[in-house]
């Protein structure tokens, strides 16, 4: 027996399917309306200064950027490197503060510890800390490209020094 | 629509009905009774409040906020330890919450640079704004906890079960709506506690896989808590919110009523069936139910109940008789809402204002320094109801802790009802749901506890009576 298509049944899928086409519309404009557009509070190019104000074993906070500029010595060529670490901890979010005391990344909300190039040291954080691409032109001005986040590296990369240089900040005077 | 009660029961004398037809106000002198006899007030009140069975039903049905009450109830529905009136309390806390609510916005703007320096106004220069604060924070606080216990209440009592699976689902819903509520009103107050605790909160979120940071980026518009996420939260505080929950919370109390309460009945197990009005397709309940599944479904009832041993009222509402209200009760079983569960409602709801009242007076809602996205505090923690989540995301791999667990848990809640097929609700009869939830209750807690009270800077672990860090 074939299946007879009457008006009623087209016209009930026809309502169906309408309907369908116009909660997806409202889904999709509602989508559109609120997702943010670019994110405004990082996205463009941050000059951080000249390549020989940086100090190895130091980190310089960029609040404009929202991101440390770091200088850490590569164990592979001896010389140093530049990181540029968004402040975010991957963890939940806070602000991780650099500890001069012992030259790491503490975070004081949860535990988490970075190296000066963001390694994962120990800590909840699920990797280390993302970083921007810099970059360094001939006259050595550094430009830090805050619109590209790079995940930062999982909990085996172990590439630079991760011991304490003196006594830690985070976790016990409040 | 006719106008038409049968009522048989045997101490309502046939004269008092005649006071209900119209014209039939009281005919003493005195001035009050010359205004009720006036056409003003007989257009604005049908009948006058007569103590009688027909009286007493008519209240209910002439009267469009006690329509949500059915005319009758089991007696036993009015034990405090039938249901402790945990969803009731709920409904009052949300209503003194919309009162409070109301009174902070008018003296509230949802913008950075203004949101601070309000909360401090209302504080020192606005008559009772710093009692009414309080009040909005303790009730918002005490909901949470409410609706918890009252969903834990649910569970225990096997309440959950055939018909009523699907309020169940409502339920978790509004359970959903009520975190929404107190997760978006926790950052209005713009300070400290509220930046940090709402940061974590929405990192949370993060670990969802592939949605996750579009969820996020979808509820504080933008790279990080600003000026966009204080608006965001402010319209879902203020408008999405309540609307949602107004709507989900009149289905889920319209369906109490129609599913039928859970009546403990003697000799049949635990919380058999007692249907107020049972839906034409009548489902099949299992045999140990009782008296109430040998009924045939509504619409076969006749408009008279038929003579039976005259232990049977059988009172049909004024609306059409194709509809299904149709109540039958025992007759030493029943009870007229209007009085006796409308009396213990307005205990309870001044009880619990009382109790809302008291907070407020003497325990001041905190407020921290203002919002400082540079200065993190030792520790941050998200809102007392989420720290269980970061408590469990400190002890395993994200993907376990932020992904597997709330997921699981979430559907398995939500489809509570369809997944326990036992039909039994005594506690005896289904060790094995009973074990399970509690267990997962017991995790629950002891992970809020811990988070909540035995967490330090930098998450180390601290006695809570050296130092507290809870935050409320």
């Amino acid at each position: 027996m074939a299946r007879t298509v009457t008006r009623r049944s087209v016209l009930r899928t026809g309502w169906k399917i309408g309907g369908g086409l116009l909660v997806a519309a409202a889904g999709w404009t509602s989508y559109e309306l609120l997702r943010p557009l670019t994110s405004t509070a990082a996205g463009g190019k941050i000059s951080v200064g000249n390549k020989a104000d940086f100090e190895v074993g130091k980190a310089k906070y960029y609040a404009e950027g929202r991101l440390y500029v770091t200088a850490v010595n590569d164990p592979t060529t001896n010389k140093p490197q530049l990181f540029a670490l968004a402040q975010k901890c991957p963890h939940l979010g806070c602000r991780v503060p650099f500890c001069d005391s012992s030259g790491r990344f503490e975070c004081n909300c949860h535990g988490s510890i970075f190296n000066l190039a963001g390694e994962w040291i120990q800590g909840p954080a699920p990797r280390g800390m993302d970083s921007h691409p810099l970059t360094v032109d001939a006259s050595g001005n550094v430009v830090v490209d805050t619109s590209k986040t790079t995940s930062g590296p999982d909990h085996s990369s172990n590439v630079y020094s991760k011991t304490a240089k003196g006594p830690a900040c985070a976790g016990g005077n409040g | 629509m006719t106008d038409q009660i049968v009522d048989t029961d045997p101490d309502s004398p046939s004269p008092e009905r005649s006071g209900l037809e119209p014209g039939g106000y009281p005919v003493a002198e005195g001035p009050f009774q010359a205004v009720q006899r006036s056409e003003a007030w007989q257009s604005v009140f049908r009948h006058p409040q007569l103590d009688t069975p027909r009286g007493r039903a008519l209240q209910s049905f002439s009267n469009v906020f006690l329509h949500i009450y059915p005319v009758k109830v089991p007696a036993r529905v009015l034990r405090l330890r039938y249901s402790f009136r945990l969803g009731y309390i709920a409904t009052v806390l949300f209503a003194i919450l919309l009162a409070t609510g109301v009174y902070l916005m008018f003296f509230y703007t949802p913008s950075v640079t203004s949101a601070y320096g309000d909360m401090q106004k209302l504080r020192t220069g606005v008559g009772f704004g710093q009692l009414v604060r309080n009040v909005h924070r303790w009730s918002a606080h005490l909901m949470v906890l409410v609706v918890i216990i009252h969903l834990a209440r649910v569970f225990y009592a096997g309440a959950y079960k055939r018909p009523r699976q699907f309020n169940w689902v409502l339920g978790v819903g509004l359970l959903a709506i009520t975190l929404g509520f107190s997760f978006t009103g926790y950052l209005l107050p713009w300070d400290q506690l509220s930046y940090w605790a709402v940061t974590v909160g929405t990192g949370l979120v993060n670990y969802i896989p592939i949605f996750g940071s579009t969820v996020r980026d979808l509820l504080i518009g933008g790279e990080q808590i600003g000026q966009a996420t204080l608006l965001r939260f402010y319209a879902l505080h203020v408008a999405v919110l309540p609307i949602s929950l107004a709507l989900l919370l009149t289905v889920h109390i319209w369906r109490v009523r129609k599913d039928g309460f859970a009546v403990q009945r003697g000799g049949h197990g635990a919380f058999a069936e007692e249907a107020t009005e049972l839906p034409e397709m009548n489902v099949v309940l299992p045999p140990a139910v009782g008296t109430a599944a040998a009924e045939p479904p509504v619409s076969s009832v006749p408009a008279v109940a038929p003579p039976d041993d005259g232990r049977r009222v059988r009172l049909l509402g004024v609306v059409d008789r194709q509809s299904v209200t149709a109540e039958e009760r025992l007759t030493d079983d029943t009870v007229f809402t209007w009085p006796h569960l409308l009396v213990r409602h307005v205990v309870v709801g001044l009880g619990t204002s009382a109790v809302v009242l008291a907070l407020g007076v003497f325990f001041a809602a905190p407020l921290r320094g203002i919002a400082n996205p540079n200065l993190t505090p030792e520790p941050a923690k998200a809102p007392w109801y989420f720290v269980g989540l970061q408590e469990l995301l400190n002890h395993f791999d994200p993907l376990v802790a932020g992904i597997f667990v709330p997921t699981a848990a979430f559907v398995v809640f939500v489809l509570l009802p369809y997944i326990d097929r036992n039909p039994y609700t005594e506690a005896r009869r289904r060790k094995v749901a009973i074990t399970i939830f509690t267990t997962v209750l017991v995790v629950a807690v002891s992970l809020t506890v811990v988070g909540a009270l035995f967490r330090g800077p930098g998450w180390q672990l601290i006695a809570p009576w050296r130092r507290s860090y809870l935050e409320l």
